[in-house]
């Protein structure tokens, strides 16, 4: 395959400044319904450290998306964030997201923040050719120099290794799934944002396909540092391109740590539960076990832990009370009041009962 | 034993003219009683082609479908309509698949009434409506017992939206139970379900297999899956509407030969951080798919494949051979190297 080119005029960003470039307190998101208020994000606290990928995983429904356009600010207008604060900080500046005007919005949305989105074929205006659609979003931020443009986006195409010839007056219905995915990421990069936040970046493509994309964002990791919230419901990508997971459940997170303590100690039954139902390729045999039961109906949530009803280790306390992030490990949390007896199941059982070939 | 279900050079076609595309090309498989055959293979490869084909649902252009030793094609009324019932089909979205406005109850009671009915024509006048009826409800609350939808009483008066995607995947298996098939393709059955439910959904489709002497075909995209689920079957790899290679499912994963196979299995990503950091991959030539409307001559993989032969490759198509560890592979090139993947 094709060499990659670099990008020269990507800024690193200083990754021992002291402060994360994005810091979430206490996020509250609810959807108003006709039968009541979804409440899917519930008190997500969470900093963003420079340079670094955070992936967010849990299953469908738990929050996830929610929370990444609720940080970009593209929720539906039945969506309320509140209480809640966003913070970003670059270059030494802070803003409050929350109460940004629509104008300062917009760049941050592409020169700060940007989201590529969960369906890679709903992202692109269909009666518009990828350079139209480009030159659209360079003009919106008064970036008029149409051959730097060009320039600009050429560079980001070869850099997701795409034939620029091929992407560049095509119309997203004409390129493959994998395409269309790097084309979205080639763009998402057209203003050099500090953060990329990216749902289910992998999601309904092929494996071989997956394979490019995980390499292509692990280059953006790897070599140019960028920091990335990926947010996915499959594990595997988590573990191929993290330095640190929050496990999400109900809305809320329920544990966060480095991806070795995740994957290895899992602290939170959740955790646990997920990596124990999820099968490697490479290996042997494993066993598998599912989690009982399903989410909550997050309209009328269960009291104390809202796992509790699907909880092996569940005790009396776990129905009446609600547990809290608490340090488990060197930056590593989890909510559980029991995470001693996850701890204890790990040692005695293994994280994982493989079967020898 | 003879094969349950047996392809012989089975061939599919879509389209006509220059737009006639192989969906599925000349594919053999024998699947035993009791056996769990896996199909992977990248979108558009020719499994759910396949499945449709198996169970009757589209008609193959060219080659046989044998069910128990007959050809599906050539069977008089009365065998064609048991073969119907004893090969069902599961597939990826339950939603599609139900009814919105009946319940679950009258999803389940209505085939089963049929296929009493059909039983019992030609053996006297049966047993009255009442009792027929409380038959009925007895065996549909046994088939939701056996997919596990408990306390019974809750699920049947449901509506499919009343239920989550593991549920209404189980709903549709109780309803391919009504008729007490023998084979079931189970396409896509568990992808779109969370993975915190997939596993009791395979864990209960294995017992059909172990209680009810089910077989299965076992569609999917996703290998892990695939050998978990068929451990004790073999698995099937299709490229471009062919089979590539095909194996014991502990071979085929440890000790794959195709090129294509490995291709697979090493880009998989896997929920292991340090098993993701040791992979292998296999570096393909080129990440593109041919198009089915202009496939390469010869081995369909050779634009890709790193292996390449320039002049056998790109010339030959090369066949399905036998390998002395189990299964076959076609690829002369490679077939007998052991896998550097894994
Ligand atoms: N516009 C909306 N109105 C009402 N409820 C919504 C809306 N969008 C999402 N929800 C609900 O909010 C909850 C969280 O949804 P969200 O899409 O954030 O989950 P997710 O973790 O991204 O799931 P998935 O893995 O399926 O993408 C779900 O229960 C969902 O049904
Ligand atoms: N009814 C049809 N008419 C025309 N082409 C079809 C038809 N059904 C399938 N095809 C084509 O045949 C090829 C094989 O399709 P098939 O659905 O069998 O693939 P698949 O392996 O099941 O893929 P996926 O993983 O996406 O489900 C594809 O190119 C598809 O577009
Ligand atoms: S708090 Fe209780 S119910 Fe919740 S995860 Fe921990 S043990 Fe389970
Ligand atoms: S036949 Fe040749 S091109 Fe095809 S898989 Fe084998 S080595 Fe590769
Ligand atoms: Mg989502
Ligand atoms: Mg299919």
């Amino acid at each position: 395959m094709s060499q990659a080119t670099d990008l020269s005029w990507h800024q690193n960003i200083d990754e021992n400044g002291s402060q994360p470039p994005l810091s979430l307190q206490d996020v509250h998101v609810s959807y108003r319904t006709r039968k009541g208020s979804v409440q899917a994000v519930r008190g997500v606290t969470l900093d963003l450290k420079a340079g670094e990928s955070l992936a967010l995983i849990g299953e469908s429904g738990s929050g996830k998306t929610t929370l990444g356009l609720g940080i970009v600010r593209l929720l539906v207008e039945t969506a309320e964030v509140s209480p809640g604060k966003i913070i970003y900080r670059r270059d030494g500046r802070e803003l409050d997201v929350l109460s940004l005007a629509d104008g300062p919005l917009r760049e941050f949305r592409w020169r700060d923040c940007a989201m590529v989105f969960q369906s890679a074929l709903n992202a692109f205006n269909p009666v518009l050719k990828v350079w139209d659609q480009v030159w659209d979003t360079a003009k919106a931020h008064r970036w008029n120099n149409r051959e730097e443009v060009r320039e600009r986006f050429l560079d980001l195409l070869r850099f997701v290794q795409l034939d620029p010839a091929r992407v560049i007056d095509s119309y997203a219905h004409e390129l493959s799934g994998g395409m269309r995915q790097r084309t979205l990421i080639a763009i998402s990069l057209l203003l050099d944002p500090q953060i990329l936040i990216l749902d289910e970046p992998t999601t309904a493509l092929d494996i071989l396909t997956q394979r490019t994309i995980i390499d292509l964002l692990r280059r953006l990791k790897e070599d140019l540092h960028f920091t990335m919230l990926f947010i996915s419901h499959d594990l595997a990508i988590a573990a191929e391109l993290a330095d640190r997971v929050a496990t999400m459940y109900a809305g809320q997170v329920v544990e966060l740590g480095p991806v070795e303590d995740i994957f290895y100690r899992p602290r939170h039954p959740y955790s646990l539960g997920l990596i124990r139902a999820v099968p490697t390729v490479t290996g042997g045999f494993e066993e598998l076990s599912s989690i009982p039961g399903s989410p909550p109906d997050l309209i009328n949530l269960p009291a104390g832990c809202k796992f509790h009803p699907r909880c092996p280790y569940a005790s009396e306390r776990c129905s009446n009370e609600e547990p809290q992030l608490e340090r488990v490990g060197d930056n590593h949390f989890a909510a559980c009041w029991h995470t001693d007896a996850v701890e204890e199941d790990i040692e005695r059982n293994g994280l994982r009962v493989r079967r020898s070939t | 034993m003879a094969p349950i279900i047996e392809l012989r050079n089975v061939t599919k076609y879509f389209g006509s003219g220059r737009d006639q595309v192989t969906a599925v090309d000349s594919i053999s498989l024998d699947i035993e009683p009791g056996e769990i055959v896996c199909l992977v293979g990248e979108s558009g490869c020719g499994k759910s082609t396949t499945g449709r084909m198996v169970v009757g649902l589209l008609p193959p252009s060219e080659g046989q479908i044998l069910y128990q030793g007959q050809d599906i094609s050539a069977m008089d009324k009365a065998d064609y309509q048991q073969y119907r019932r004893a090969v069902q089909i599961i597939h990826q979205d339950p939603y599609a698949s139900l009814n919105p406005t009946q319940t679950v109850r009258q999803m389940i009671a209505a085939p089963l009434l049929r296929h009493q009915a059909q039983r019992s024509s030609g053996s006297a006048n049966g047993s009255g409506r009442r009792e027929r009826r409380r038959d009925v409800e007895r065996r549909a609350a046994e088939l939701l017992e056996i997919v596990d939808l408990t306390p019974v009483a809750e699920f049947l008066d449901k509506y499919p939206h009343q239920l989550s995607g593991g549920q209404r995947q189980r709903v549709s298996v109780a309803r391919a139970l009504t008729v007490e098939p023998k084979f079931i393709v189970a396409d896509e059955a568990v992808s779109m379900v969370d993975v915190s439910i997939r596993v009791s959904l395979l864990n209960m489709l294995s017992r059909l297999k172990d209680e009810f002497d089910v077989t299965f075909l076992f569609i999917t995209h996703d290998l892990a899956l695939a050998k978990y689920f068929a451990w004790e079957g073999r698995i099937t790899v299709m490229y471009l509407g062919r089979i590539v290679e095909e194996g014991p499912t502990p071979r085929l994963i440890t000790d794959s030969r195709h090129p294509y196979t490995q291709a697979l299995l090493g880009a998989v990503p896997e929920a292991d951080p340090e098993l993701a950091k040791k992979k292998v991959h296999l570096e393909l030539r080129s990440a593109e798919i041919p198009s089915l409307l202009n496939l390469p001559t010869g081995c369909t993989f050779h634009p890709r494949c790193p292996y390449i032969v320039e002049g056998e490759c790109d010339t030959a198509v090369p066949l399905l051979e036998h390998i002395s560890d189990g299964g076959s592979v076609a690829c002369p090139v490679r077939k007998s190297e052991p896998s550097l993947i894994v």
